[in-house]
């Protein structure tokens, strides 16, 4: 019988090419925008666990209140044996110190006189250190545009654009102005040994990339950290992890009243993360809902059209034995079919521009100059493996849903009435 | 009784709501009885109650009084299904316009019937052969609906209704839109398979070309039945 449906189906293209449109289109967009919203939010996460909050951070109380505004006077001390003790305690993550800092960078001509001057806001990896990942994890390498990376302490790179504002090549010196942390004034001299661009509007517009030890000279900070980021081994944010991590850790200080006291964040408790990961849920649950509901309303209305061409079939079929349900039945088998291929072509469609979108991306570090959010400035999209099925449940749901409405017009219909149409 | 019996209507009455609570009465108070193996047909003028009557023998609608009584069983007291197994397993129709589904092939149409019944693909293609022998169109097997003529898609009309081998056909004025050579060898194919077969055969016509093949021809006039007799049929006509 399927086979006998599956033919009429086919040869019938009143009967499923409309529908088969719609479906794809309506499953082809779904699959587009969940890819977009996976691929989005994957970069978005990722980065901002790699350049800003770890998969957990530990920071003090008080500079975790007031961390946006990079408070040094605030940092954690003791982070050598600190750091050790959350490698005994968590030995499949790892642990890197980092300083945020602000000051101003001036750059000197020979005769040591200002050539240029701007504001930077200095981050201090253990760049040196050949113990961790940083420099594969910010990327360092692939994002340098000239130069190379520091071999020694005293030596830093800047983002390309601020380099070519303030007029620096590889080899300058730059002078480094700011507060120390205990509130005094410092400065420091840095030899340029290249320039870097990640992509992320808010890295580019004015950064120095320092190692963590000459940092913590500049600033008075000895044995002191901003922060201390951990990531998972596996490299991927996983939530329910970073949430028994952070757990276990701030038992251990939760009767510790001093501001100074480490506690420790997940990734989804920073940047506000939490509230876009819960919007983003909720607008494409909404989205597809949206869709499920407008396609089954255009499709309910083809079928009712197709099903008005067919009432002289079905009272044939009526005729030759076959009930009114064994005929809505059948109706609904159709519609499985139909939105079996629709759902077919559209997946592979929409995968097929999430592909391109992956590929290619949409430039976006035009609006992104105002976000506090770290994005990615150009959002690509991302196929996985849920993208290969997801589309199916709008596009079934849709057609047999639509079907389903439609077909009930044969139930309302008499048998006989159904059957006099035989006539004409 | 020598004659197994395919059908007995008693007292059949079919009134059609007309609004204002107010009823037609199509079919007043029919009695009859119809056996195996009958060539039989209703005749009457337009109007007469002839498609009323055998939409009731044929299941698709109940009598509002008396009972109609199809092979056994009493057609008010059937259910959709129940119904619809009657007609799939008992009873074969043929139209006036012979009603093909367009999409399917010639092949296709006439197997749909046993498809219905779950006959095995093997079985099927054997029995709609034979059936498409039957009446003479087995090389149009493949031809689609649209491809063929009214005489030949009448008689897949036929094949059609014939292939599950039913206890009665049920032809409502089947040579109305056919020309008198067509007509003809649709009446004979029919006749043959009665013969052959003994398969029952009920007719409704005002066609004197049908009127010639029938043995029995019963004369419905106002909703009620105002001649019933047996004649022979002139086995001469060519
Ligand atoms: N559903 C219906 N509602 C109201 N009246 C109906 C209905 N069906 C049939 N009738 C009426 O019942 C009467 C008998 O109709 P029927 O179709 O049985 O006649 P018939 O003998 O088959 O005529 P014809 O030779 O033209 O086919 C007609 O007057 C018709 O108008
Ligand atoms: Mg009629």
């Amino acid at each position: 019988m399927i086979k006998f449906l599956f033919k009429g189906i086919i040869r019938d293209s009143s009967r499923s090419v409309l529908p088969i449109i719609i479906i794809s289109l309506g499953v082809a967009l779904t699959v587009l925008l969940s890819g977009y919203i996976t691929g989005m939010m994957g970069d978005t996460i990722d980065q901002n666990a790699r350049f800003e909050t770890g998969h957990v951070k530990v920071m003090t109380k008080a500079y975790a209140e007031n961390k946006d505004q990079v408070p040094i006077d605030l940092a954690l001390l003791g982070v050598d044996s600190l750091v050790k003790s959350l490698q005994n305690e968590f030995p499949d993550m790892e642990w890197v110190k980092r300083i945020r800092f602000g000051g101003l960078i001036d750059v000197p001509d020979e005769q040591g006189e200002t050539k240029g001057q701007g504001p930077a806001s200095g981050l201090a990896i253990e760049l040196l250190s050949t113990k961790n990942n940083e420099v594969e994890r910010l990327n360092l390498k692939s994002s340098l545009v000239t130069g190379s990376l520091p071999t020694q302490r005293s030596e830093a790179i800047i983002g390309h654009e601020f380099a070519e504002k303030l007029r620096i090549s590889i080899g300058d010196s730059v002078t480094y102005f700011g507060t120390s942390m205990n509130g005094s004034m410092t400065f420091a001299n840095f030899v340029v040994t290249g320039t870097i661009r990640f992509g992320i509007a808010s890295m580019d517009k004015g950064a120095i990339i320092v190692d963590v030890w000459d940092a913590q000279q500049m600033l008075d900070m000895e044995d002191g950290a901003g922060e201390i980021l951990g990531f998972l081994n596996t490299g991927v944010y996983d939530d329910e992890k970073a949430e028994k991590v952070k757990n276990a850790f701030n038992s251990k200080h939760t009767g510790n009243k001093d501001e100074f006291a480490p506690v420790m964040l997940k990734l989804r408790n920073q940047n506000n993360l939490d509230g876009l990961l819960t919007y983003v849920d909720l607008a494409s649950g909404l989205f597809v809902a949206i869709f499920v509901f407008a396609m089954s309303l255009v499709l309910w209305n083809t079928g009712l059209i197709a099903g008005l061409r067919r009432y002289n079939e079905f009272g044939i079929r009526l005729a030759l034995g076959e009930s009114k349900g064994g005929i809505y039945r059948t109706l609904v088998y159709e519609a499985i079919l139909i939105g079996i291929i629709g759902s077919f072509v559209g997946t592979a469609i929409g995968l097929g521009l999430t592909y391109y979108l992956q590929v290619v991306g949409i430039d976006v570090s035009g609006y992104m100059d105002q976000a506090n959010i770290m994005m990615p400035s150009t959002l690509r999209a991302k196929v996985t493996p849920s993208l290969f099925y997801i589309g199916f449940i709008p596009g079934l749901f849709a057609m047999v849903f639509g079907n389903m409405l439609a077909g009930i017009g044969i139930y309302r219909r008499e048998t006989a009435t159904l059957f006099k149409e035989l006539e004409v | 009784m020598s004659t197994k019996q395919i059908l007995k209507l008693d007292n059949v009455v079919k009134k059609f709501p007309v609004g204002d609570g107010r009823y037609f009465t199509a079919l007043k108070g029919i009695n009859l009885e119809i056996d195996k193996g009958e060539f039989a047909g209703l005749v009457g003028p337009s109007g007469s109650g002839k498609t009323t009557l055998l939409n009731i023998i044929g299941s698709l609608d109940s009598p509002t009084e008396g009972k109609a009584i199809v092979m056994g069983q009493n057609i008010s007291e059937l259910t959709h299904k129940e119904s619809a197994k009657l007609r799939n397993i008992h009873i074969g129709f043929i139209f006036q316009v012979y009603n093909l589904l367009p999409v399917y092939t010639v092949f296709e149409n006439v197997e749909f019937a046993l498809i219905l019944q779950n006959v095995s693909a093997s079985e099927r293609k054997k029995r709609v052969m034979e059936a498409l022998e039957w009446v003479g169109l087995q090389d149009l097997a493949d031809k689609k609906p649209d491809k063929i003529s009214g005489g030949e898609g009448q008689r897949v009309a036929i094949a059609r209704a014939i292939v599950k081998k039913p206890d009665i056909m049920l032809a409502d004025e089947p040579t109305a839109n056919l020309d008198a050579k067509n007509a003809h060898q649709i009446m004979r194919i029919m006749k043959k398979l009665n013969e052959e077969l003994d398969t029952t055969f009920l007719f409704s016509t005002h066609d004197e070309k049908v009127m010639k093949y029938l043995e029995r021809i019963i004369t419905l006039k106002d909703g009620s039945i105002a001649e019933d007799k047996q004649v022979t049929p002139q086995k001469t006509l060519k």
